[in-house]
C-alpha cells in the first residue's frame, strides 16, 4: 500500500516536473529486474528514437499483489473521472483479466505492427478471461524439467514416461509440492492435465464444478508417484538439490535455471526438457490504460518493446526470458550463443507445442485443493 | 477493603487497552471466523475442511513438537547438570561459554544454516565422509522431520538450560554435598536431589519451548518439504494462496487447543504444588 502511494506520488511529481517535455509513465508489477529492464534498457532505447520523450519506470511490487496495485489505481482514477497518469502498464495474467472485465484497458493490439507476431494462447486468454486485443505479451516464463545428464542418460519425454522412470529410479526425482512455490504447482497442474482427461477444458473452460470428480485416478496415481520422489523445500530448494547431486531431475522455472547456471550455482552440463503433453508457464503483459492521454506514444513504446530485435536482445539475451512474440520471429536476430543457450534444450517448436497456460482460475483452485485432500493428506 | 483508586486504573489502562486491541480482539475475531459460515450461521464446516485437508499435518505437528520438547528437556538437564555438578573446571568453562550462542540466532537463520548442514551432500555428511567415518553412498538427507527436530532442539536447549542452570545454582548446595558425602554418584545426586528441587523451573521452560515451537513458521518451511508439514505452514498457505481465513483460523483454534492442553497440565501441577506448600 505504502509502496503504491510512494510510486503514485513519484509518478505525479515527475509528471509535473517534465511538463515541458513529453513524459511516458510505465508502471510495472514484478521484481526489481522488471524496473531495471525498462529503466536501463528499454527506456533509453525508446528515448533515442523519440527525441524529447522521457520514459519513467515505476515498480509496484512483486507478484499478483503488484498488479493488484495498478488495478486499484486505474480503477480509482476511472471512478473519479480522471485521466490515467500511467501510460503503459506491465501486469500479470490474473489482474489482466480483471482489468479487461472492468474496462480499464484500451484495445490496442490490432493496430500494432507487432500484433501479428503473437501466437501463444495466453495472448488471447488470461486464466479464462478473453483478453484478445487488450494485451501484448512482454515475455513468457516457462516451467520445464531440469536434469543432470551424468545421472540421466535419456530424459523422459512425457509425463507417462516420467512416471515409469520414477518407478525405476527411486528418490531421484524431486519437486516442491504445492506450498513451496510455483514450479511445483506447475508440475501438479501439468500432471492433472496429462492424466485427468480433457486438458483443453481446464485451459479454456467453461467451468464445471463436477469435473474434479474425474481426477480421482490421476490423483491416486500422483500419491503413489510421490512415494518415490523427494519433496524439496521450494523453487530454489529443487535447484539446490540438483546442484548438490541429491536429485537427478526436477521441475524448475526456465529463467531461474539459466540465471543460476550463469552464476555458477548449477553444474554447467545440467539440461532442460519440456515434456509432453505440456507443462504450464505464464506471461507478463504490456497493456495501455483506457484513459491515458498518450495512447499513441504508448502504442509506439509497446511496438518497440515487442519488436523482434528488442525481444531478442533485451528479453532473451539479457534477461533469460522467453520472448513474448512467437520465437520463430527471432531467428537470425540473435547471436548463435544466446540462441543456443535458450533454445538448444527446448526448441521453438517444442515450446509452441508443450508450453501450456495454467488452468482457468476456478479449476486451478480445485486442482490445488484436491491435491491437498487426496495426495498430501 | 480499599477503594479501587482511579489513578491506579488509569495507570494500567494503556496496558489493558493494548491487550484488548492487539490480543483479545483478534483472538475473538479469529474464533468467530473459525466457527461461522459466510452467511453468519454457526457451523463446523471449516473444521471439517481442516480435518479433510490437514489431519496428517495435525498429527505430524504434535509428533514434532512433543519429541522436540522431550529431547530439549533431556539435553538441558544434561548440560545444566554438568554445569552444577561437574568437577572438571575446563569442561564447565567451555560449556558455559558455548551453550548460550544459539539463543542469539533467529529461527530463520538457524533454518538456513541447517539447510546446508544437514543436506545429503551437506557439511555434516561431507565431513563424515572426509573423516572416513562413512561411505558417500551411505549419506542420507536429514532435511525432513529429523531436520525440523534438530533445529528446534538446537534453538531451544540454551533457553531451557539457562533457566535450569540458574535454578540449580540457587539451590542449597548442602543438599548436594550431603548426598555426595554419603556416597551417591553424581548422576544419582542429579536425579534424586537436584532435579526434584528445580522441577518447577524445568516445566516452565519446557512449556514455553513447546508453545514457541508450535508457532514457528520459518523452520518447517525452509528445512523440510511440504508433505507432511506443520500447521503454521498450512495456515500461511491457506491465507497467501486463497485468502481463506476461515480454514486458517480453524487450524489456529486447533493450535490453541494443543497449546492450551499443555498450559492446563502446567497449571494443574502448579495448583497441586500450591496446595502442598
Amino acid at each position: 500500500m505504502r509502496k503504491g502511494l510512494v510510486a503514485a506520488g513519484l509518478a505525479a511529481l515527475l509528471m509535473t516536473n517534465a511538463a515541458s517535455a513529453q513524459t511516458l509513465n510505465v508502471a510495472t508489477a514484478g521484481d526489481q529486474n522488471m524496473v531495471d529492464y525498462i529503466k536501463d534498457y528499454l527506456g533509453p532505447l525508446f528515448e533515442k528514437s523519440h527525441p524529447g520523450v522521457k520514459v519513467v519506470a515505476v515498480g509496484t511490487g512483486p507478484g499478483d499483489g503488484g498488479s493488484q496495485k495498478i488495478f486499484e489505481k486505474l480503477d480509482a482514477q476511472k471512478k473519479a473521472g480522471a485521466a490515467s497518469d500511467f501510460d503503459v502498464v506491465v501486469i500479470h495474467q490474473k489482474a489482466a483479466g480483471e482489468m479487461v472485465k472492468s474496462q480499464l484497458l484500451r484495445k490496442y493490439r490490432d493496430a500494432l505492427p507487432t500484433g501479428k507476431l503473437v501466437t501463444r494462447e495466453t495472448a488471447d486468454n488470461a486464466l479464462g478471461t478473453e483478453v484478445t486485443g487488450y494485451v501484448m505479451p512482454m515475455f513468457h516464463s516457462q516451467t520445464a524439467l531440469a536434469y543432470n545428464p551424468d545421472l540421466v542418460k535419456t530424459a523422459p519425454g512425457s509425463y507417462a514416461e516420467l512416471r515409469d522412470w520414477v518407478k525405476n529410479n527411486r528418490k531421484q526425482f524431486g519437486y516442491n509440492g504445492i506450498k513451496g512455490g510455483m514450479s511445483g504447482v506447475a508440475f501438479v497442474t501439468g500432471w492433472v492435465s496429462a492424466f485427468g482427461g480433457d486438458a483443453a477444458k481446464l485451459e479454456k473452460g467453461p467451468y464445471d464444478a463436477a469435473t474434479k470428480a474425474k481426477w480421482e485416478k490421476a490423483l491416486a496415481d500422483l500419491k503413489e508417484f510421490n512415494q518415490n520422489v523427494v519433496i524439496t523445500p521450494g523453487n530454489a530448494g529443487t535447484l539446490d538439490m540438483l546442484n548438490r547431486g541429491e536429485i537427478a531431475m526436477g521441475p524448475v522455472w526456465v529463467d531461474m535455471f539459466y540465471t543460476w547456471k550463469a552464476e555458477g550455482k548449477l553444474p554447467p552440463n545440467t539440461r532442460l526438457k519440456l515434456i509432453s503433453p505440456g507443462m504450464p508457464g505464464q506471461p507478463m503483459y504490456y497493456a495501455v490504460p483506457a484513459t491515458t492521454k498518450q495512447d499513441k506514444l504508448a502504442a509506439e513504446f509497446v511496438a518497440l518493446a515487442t519488436s523482434p530485435e528488442v525481444q531478442a536482445e533485451g528479453i532473451v539475451k539479457r534477461f533469460n526470458w522467453y520472448p513474448g512474440i512467437d520465437a520463430k520471429n527471432l531467428e537470425g536476430k540473435l547471436d548463435k550463443a544466446a540462441w543456443n543457450q535458450l533454445f538448444a534444450d527446448i526448441t521453438p517448436d517444442s515450446l509452441a507445442a508443450n508450453g501450456k497456460p495454467f488452468p482457468i482460475a476456478p479449476y486451478f483452485n480445485d486442482i490445488l485443493e484436491s491435491y491437498e485432500k487426496k495426495v498430501a493428506n | 477493603m480499599e477503594r479501587p483508586s482511579l489513578i491506579g486504573l488509569a495507570l494500567i489502562a494503556p496496558a489493558l487497552a493494548m491487550i484488548g486491541a492487539l490480543f483479545l480482539y483478534p483472538l475473538g475475531f479469529s474464533l468467530v471466523s473459525a466457527f461461522t459460515e459466510e452467511s453468519g450461521r454457526l457451523s463446523l464446516t471449516h473444521f471439517q475442511k481442516a480435518y479433510e485437508l490437514y489431519s496428517t499435518d495435525i498429527l505430524f505437528t504434535l509428533f514434532i513438537v512433543i519429541v522436540s520438547t522431550l529431547l530439549t528437556g533431556l539435553i538441558s538437564i544434561a548440560i545444566a547438570g554438568i554445569l552444577t555438578l561437574s568437577e572438571t573446571p575446563w569442561l564447565i568453562t567451555a560449556l558455559r561459554n558455548l551453550y548460550r550462542w544459539p539463543l542469539f540466532i533467529p529461527f530463520i537463520v538457524a533454518a538456513q544454516c541447517m539447510r546446508t548442514f544437514l543436506a545429503k551432500n551437506g557439511l555434516m555428511n561431507n565431513s563424515f565422509v572426509a573423516l572416513g567415518l562413512m561411505e558417500p553412498l551411505q549419506a542420507t538427507s536429514f532435511l525432513d522431520w529429523r531436520g525440523i527436530i534438530v533445529t528446534f532442539v538446537w534453538k531451544q536447549v540454551p533457553f531451557v538450560t539457562l533457566m535450569l542452570a540458574g535454578a540449580m545454582a540457587s539451590i542449597d548446595r548442602a543438599t548436594i554435598e550431603a548426598g555426595r558425602n554419603l556416597g551417591a554418584s553424581r548422576l544419582r545426586v542429579l536425579i534424586e536431589i537436584v532435579l526434584p528441587q528445580v522441577f518447577q523451573t524445568l516445566l516452565v521452560g519446557l512449556v514455553l519451548s513447546f508453545v514457541t515451537m508450535l508457532s514457528v513458521l520459518s523452520v518447517p518451511m525452509m528445512v523440510a518439504g511440504s508433505q507432511p508439514t506443520m500447521l503454521t505452514v498450512d495456515m500461511a498457505f491457506r491465507i497467501n494462496s486463497y485468502g481463506d481465513y476461515a480454514t486458517a483460523n480453524a487450524l489456529g483454534v486447533i493450535s490453541y487447543l494443543i497449546a492450551g492442553t499443555v498450559a492446563w497440565i502446567y497449571l494443574r501441577h502448579n495448583v497441586k504444588q500450591g496446595a502442598q506448600a
